[in-house]
């Protein structure tokens, strides 16, 4: 568990800019308390600063994860996101997606958003641009590229 | 008629539930005897009867049961509908009658099996029989493979429904016979008491019986080797040697059992014989026959010879030449062994004659005549145990397999009993021993017995005997691997000497019963040894506590559980006794009984003590019977005392000289060192010294018996625990010594052994805890004085008196021993060291004491600090740092400690502002505007917080305000000024504008226009924008020239937004269309408007007055995006790529229109 390098974290707040753009400063500046990024068996975790120090207490090679885990940093040094930073992405998101409850189901099996599925979008949605996608109910369910 | 009655069990069912016994049977004793009524009530779950049936024994004709069924059945009686029906014999009916039937079967078998066998031709079928072959008049029974008869059986498969033929004959049978005999099945009630098995003593030990009687026969045999010797000594084991020959050979001729008294009449035989015969017994073991014993005979003669040899070497040679010629001689050195044994037996007589010399014994005899009385004593005793050990030996031949271990142990004991002794007499170095020893040998007979009823000489002897009876009996226990048993028997034989001693006293005024009891005496000493030694133990105690009978019982318990076999062989022992009694000395054995009777009234009570205490010797060996027997009946207090002292000497000596000889005593020694310590910590008086030697006197006695044990055992557990126990006893000993010598009677002192066990275990415990203080005082002090050292070396620097000095270093020197006087000392030294004055040296020792306290103003943190502090300004007074000088410090630890915290939230803070950059950089990188947009979250973020003048925290807020108040002042100041020069130029451009409109209509400088546009889009930059003007100046010719009088930017950009401004009066609508997406973009914009609007006021050229001015600057602040918003409209409007496109669509459109409409038509009209 470190924090992470310069580099690594360029490349995942690149990575994390694409869903929610300025709103990263905010995720890195909470007004809230102490959040930072740790770097722990090649992934990223959001952690708050009071678990951080209760995490210190753990060996390393015992710890198994700790707050909140972003993504992994592949062996190419790419930075994947995970699902699970999905509670984070989705508040900031500047783009999104709503899909009808009728494709919902069909796209979280793994099958595209057909355009008959597209709910909402916002407007000015570039090409490849970093989306959270939401169910109708405003329920996030996952973050694309 | 009667033969047709039979007994038939009836069913009798349906019966109502008021039915009685007598009822049934006044209604069947029509038909028949009922015999038995048996009314049976089955009652469901909560005990209401649901139906009542009975079971009836009738006798009974067949045809009276028929007839009865007939009227019975099912008819109904007394509220319920008989039914009857046979029923099958009660269970214990008929097991009785299979029983019965399998008895008289089996009698047959036994009887007319062969018969049976002939009779059917059957008698040599085995032997002829070919497997297959049927048996002539049996259907299906065939030879089998293994040539037993056997059914061919057809077996049905439960799941293929197909019959097996199982042919025995062609296969293995696993076959089990059933016994035949359950019949004898022993009913259970006795099956726990009796115990099937054969005559074998082993068997008969099991089932718990044991010879009791045996002992008159051996008082008799002891009194007469007691008293044989003061009659004629020679005949007397002649004879019995000439009337055992005769017998020896009639046994073997009839092969008699083991038990047969021929052996116990070969012990008789001289000393040497018997000895030797029992080894050959022992060796032979079951597998004795005949040609053993004729051998035996022969090798009885030549071990005679051998003996005598072997005495004559020992008279010249070292016991240890003995043990090795024994030992490289085969059979006859086996029986050599047992002479040896004998000579060990002499040798301890010996030793015990050359320790009451060495200690001058209580006895007025000389020397000289202790050592023949010795001698004689011995030889007698080495007799009769010789007797009693061959006797019992050949009884035990019967019980092969415990000789055999007996055996093994027995000489392995020898030999090394054998060993230490000669250890112990090369030590000692007594010829006289060794004379007595090949006085023994050579004449045994002729040695008086009164001689050897010398108390001394007794005591010697039975010392000797005693101890072999201990070895022997340490070799059986061995054998047994009852170690503890064999002690426990062993404590509880010294019990019951001690008994005997009590009795002996009485018994010692009679003369005949006085030889013995000297004898017993003798015995008895060593039994006091054991007393001293083993009445340690609590067995020991139990055994002495239970007197009499209670000892005697308490003797058979732990002869029951070793000396069963033996005793066994005791009694053949006995009676062999009894028939060498009769057969050899008439005379004598009449006397003797006598005496043996009056010993056995006086000695003990109980004949069954005296029998028991014969076994436990048996257990031992003969010798040790005899001895046992002694002990029992003699017992004197002074006598017991004086073998105390003797043993203590003894033990003493033999410690001696064991200790240098043997490591195995060496391990005592560590043993006893250690329960010296204890004995020395629980015992402050006694010295370690004496601790040691009364340990090493003890321990001598017993560790000469525990050394043999441990040899022969070779078990590792075995010599452990003898270690163990000699060691107890050793302490136990030496401490029951001298208190016993005190107590007169033996109960007491046994009782205050045990409670002396007690108080010693505890003590030790005691002496345990204490030593571990003592210990850790030591260290304790040890440590302090290591501490204590640096103090007083600089004191080393001494300049009082000497005398001083030496006190310290003789502390120092008594550091070691005595922690606490060393702490003392040390102090005194302290003290006493550097100035002589007193006052000095207490302030000194003062100072040194309280320099190693722990200062209250020292402790804690602070406490740390002023530490610090002080040991910067060293340790005078006039500069010395008070709390007050670290208040500061207290202030700074705070801090410290706020920083320590804070140092993690600043590496944090210091990650966070990293991250931040890399954001930034990130941003940056994606979105021109998001550094700016960063600073918008931030405002939004402020914007969030509700604005509270109360508050002075908002006062930043109202700054903001005032500072752009002021700067919009100043700029105001500017503004004015520059608009004081502006109005005319204001005016102007409203012409401007004017012509702006009608160019806008005419449509004839729209190309300027756009251009125009353009680079004040991109002007949010201001110089950005001067660069575009500049092209776009002159472009515009028109505007250029009144513009540039004043400024040349300013001009331009007035122009243009005159332009717009008036566009937008002209159509609203379609302005705020456009400008409202870009409005909410340009809040960022501020800033740019400003200095646009600074831009317009200074332009000259410009229409509008101040009043304007300010309008426009409060409206252009306001509204930038209008002006983009112109922007679009003019791009829209008025560009004419725009109109002609759009008149192109329209055409387009119309054309389209039309096409359409004509389609239209052309459809509809063809329909």
């Amino acid at each position: 568990m470190r924090p992470l390098t310069e580099e690594e974290t360029r490349v995942m707040f690149e990575k994390i800019a694409k869903y929610i753009g300025e709103n990263l400063q905010l995720l890195v500046d909470r007004p809230d308390g102490t959040y930072c990024f740790r770097l722990h068996n090649d992934r990223v975790y959001y952690v708050s600063e009071k678990i951080l120090k209760l995490a210190a207490n753990i060996s390393g090679d015992k710890l198994v994860s700790l707050g909140t885990c972003f993504g992994k940093f592949t062996k190419t040094h790419k930075f994947r996101l995970h699902i699970t930073a999905l509670d984070y992405l989705a508040p900031y998101a500047k783009y999104k997606v709503w899909i009808k409850p009728g494709a919902e189901q069909s796209f979280l099996y793994g099958n595209h958003v057909l355009k008959s599925g597209l709910g909402r979008i916002t407007e000015n949605t570039s090409q490849y641009q970093g989306v959270v996608v939401y169910s109708m109910a405003d329920i996030p369910l996952v973050h694309i590229v | 008629m009667k033969a047709n009655k039979e007994i038939k069990r009836l069913f009798v069912g349906g019966l109502g539930q008021s039915i009685s016994e007598a009822d049934l049977q006044n209604q069947f004793s029509r038909f028949g005897e009922v015999s038995d009524v048996e009314i049976i009530t089955r009652k469901d779950d909560k005990g209401n009867p649901q139906k009542v049936f009975a079971y009836i024994n009738i006798k009974v004709a067949e045809a009276d049961l028929k007839k009865c069924m007939s009227v019975l059945n099912k008819t109904k009686w007394k509220g319920g509908t008989l039914q009857i029906q046979l029923a099958k014999e009660s269970f214990l009916h008929r097991l009785a009658q299979e029983r019965e039937e399998a008895k008289a079967k089996k009698e047959k078998s036994t009887t007319g099996s062969t018969s049976l066998l002939e009779k059917m031709g059957v008698v040599d079928f085995h032997v002829k029989a070919v497997p297959g072959t049927e048996v002539p008049g049996h259907k299906n029974w065939v030879v089998s493979k293994f040539g037993r008869v056997l059914p061919v059986l057809h077996l049905k498969n439960q799941q293929k429904r197909k019959i097996i033929k199982y042919d025995p004959s062609k296969y293995c049978h696993n076959l089990k016979k059933v016994g035949e005999d359950f019949t004898n099945a022993i009913p259970i009630s006795n099956l726990t008491w009796e115990l099937e098995g054969g005559n074998d003593p082993m068997s008969k030990k099991r089932r718990g019986e044991f010879s009791d009687f045996h002992s008159p026969p051996k008082k008799t045999a002891k009194v007469q080797k007691n008293e044989g010797p003061t009659a004629p000594l020679a005949t007397r084991p002649k004879p019995s040697g000439v009337t055992e020959s005769p017998h020896l050979p009639k046994q073997r001729a009839a092969q008699k059992t083991p038990r047969d008294p021929i052996a116990l009449k070969l012990p008789r035989v001289p000393d040497s014989r018997s000895p030797k015969l029992k080894n050959v017994f022992f060796q032979t073991s079951s597998l004795e026959t005949a040609k053993n014993r004729n051998s035996m005979s022969d090798d009885d003669i030549d071990s005679e010879d051998e003996l005598r040899l072997m005495i004559a070497r020992e008279e010249n040679l070292e016991k240890t030449a003995w043990s090795s010629v024994n030992e490289s001689e085969n059979d006859p050195f086996e029986v050599v062994r047992d002479d040896f044994k004998s000579d060990f037996h002499r040798f301890h007589t010996a030793r015990g004659v050359g320790i009451k010399n060495k200690v001058s014994c209580l006895d007025s005899e000389d020397n000289v005549g202790n050592d023949c009385d010795s001698d004689s004593g011995d030889t007698d005793e080495i007799i009769a145990m010789k007797k009693n050990a061959n006797e019992v030996r050949n009884s035990i031949d019967l019980s092969q397999m415990e000789k055999s271990v007996h055996k093994e142990t027995s000489l392995k004991n020898r030999k090394i009993c054998d060993l230490s002794e000669n250890c112990v007499k090369v030590q000692k170095g007594k010829n006289e021993v060794e004379i007595a020893v090949s006085h023994r040998v050579k004449s045994p007979s002729c040695k008086s017995l009164a001689d050897s009823r010398s108390s001394g000489d007794a005591d010697s002897v039975s010392e000797s005997i005693q101890s072999e009876g201990d070895t022997e009996y340490n070799t059986m226990m061995k054998n047994c691997l009852r170690v503890n048993l064999t002690l426990a028997d062993l404590e509880q034989l010294a019990g019951s000497n001690q008994e005997a001693p009590k009795e002996d006293t009485e018994s010692s005024g009679q003369e005949a019963p006085a030889k013995c009891d000297k004898a017993s005496n003798s015995h008895r000493t060593p039994g006091g040894h054991r007393k001293g030694r083993q009445c340690i133990h609590p067995e020991e105690i139990v055994a002495s506590l239970l007197e009499g009978k209670e000892d005697t019982h308490g003797k058979q318990k732990p002869k029951e559980n070793n000396l069963k076999p033996k005793f066994q062989a005791f009694k053949g022992v006995g009676c062999l006794y009894g028939k060498e009694s009769v057969k050899q000395s008439s005379k004598e054995d009449v006397a003797y009984n006598n005496v043996n009777n009056d010993h056995n009234s006086l000695k003990l009570e109980d004949p069954r003590s005296m029998s028991m205490e014969k076994c436990s010797p048996f257990a031992n060996g003969s010798s040790s019977e005899l001895t046992h027997f002694q002990h029992g009946k003699k017992a004197n207090n002074s006598k017991q005392i004086q073998p105390r002292k003797r043993q203590s000497t003894f033990e003493s000596q033999g410690h001696r000289v064991v200790s240098p000889s043997s490591s195995e005593e060496g391990s005592r020694n560590s043993s006893l060192l250690l329960q010296k310590g204890k004995k020395s910590l629980s015992l402050a008086a006694k010295t370690p010294r004496r601790s040691s030697d009364e340990g090493c006197c003890h321990r001598t006695g017993k560790s000469g018996e525990d050394s043999e044990k441990r040899p022969d055992l070779s078990i590792p557990k075995a010599p452990e625990k003898s270690a163990g126990v000699s060691s107890r006893r050793d302490t136990r000993g030496s401490k029951t010594d001298f208190p016993l010598s005190v107590t007169s009677s033996s109960d007491v002192s046994a009782k205050d052994k045990h409670a002396e066990d007690n108080q010693k275990r505890l003590a030790a415990l005691e002496a345990r805890q204490k030593a571990k203080e003592v210990q850790k005082k030591l260290v304790h002090n040890a440590l302090a004085n290591l501490d204590g050292h640096p103090e007083d070396k600089p004191t080393h620097i001494i300049f009082g008196s000497n005398s001083e000095s030496e006190a310290e270093e003789t502390s120092t020197q008594e550091h070691s021993h005595a922690g606490e006087e060393a702490v003392k000392e040390s102090m005194g030294r302290a003290s006493g060291k550097l100035f002589d004055s007193s006052d000095d040296e207490e302030s000194v020792s003062e100072d040194d004491s309280n320099r190693f306290r722990i200062k209250p103003q020292f402790e804690g943190k602070a406490g740390q600090k002023l530490m610090d502090l002080q040991s910067h300004f060293g340790t005078d007074d006039r500069f010395r740092m008070d709390s007050r000088f670290l208040e500061s410090d207290s202030e700074e630890e705070q801090e410290e400690i706020n920083e320590k915290k804070t140092a993690e939230e600043e590496e944090l803070a210091a990650e966070k502002q990293k991250a931040l950059n890399v954001v930034q950089s990130v941003l940056h990188d994606n979105l021109i505007s998001s550094t700016s947009k960063g600073s918008v979250a931030a405002k939004k973020f402020k914007d969030i917080i509700r604005y509270d003048p109360t508050r002075h925290d908002h006062a930043s807020y109202e700054r903001k305000g005032d500072d752009k108040s002021k700067e919009s002042k100043a700029k105001r100041k500017k503004k004015r000024e520059e608009a004081e020069k502006l109005p005319e130029v204001s005016k102007e451009m409203y012409y401007n504008i004017a012509t702006d409109l009608k160019q806008i209509f005419q449509t004839t400088k729209d190309a300027s226009e756009k251009k125009d546009n353009r680079p004040w889009n991109e002007d949010s930059d201001g110089e950005k924008a001067e660069e575009f003007q500049d092209p776009a100046a002159p472009m515009t010719g028109d505007e250029q020239p009144s513009g540039f009088t004043f400024s040349f930017f300013d001009s331009d950009a007035k122009d243009v937004k005159e332009e717009t401004y008036r566009v937008e009066t002209v159509k609203p609508g379609k302005i705020a269309w456009q400008g409202d997406p870009r409005f909410q973009d340009s809040s960022s914009e501020e800033e740019d408007d400003t200095e646009e609007t600074d831009d317009k006021k200074p332009s000259p050229e410009e229409v509008s007055s101040p009043e304007k001015q300010t309008t426009r600057f409060f409206f252009f602040s306001k509204n930038d995006e209008r002006l983009h918003g112109s922007d679009l409209f003019w791009r829209g409007v008025g560009s004419n790529v725009s109109r002609s496109s759009w008149e192109a669509r329209t055409n387009n459109l119309r054309m389209d229109c039309r096409k359409k409409h004509k389609d239209a038509k052309r459809r509809v009209k063809p329909k």
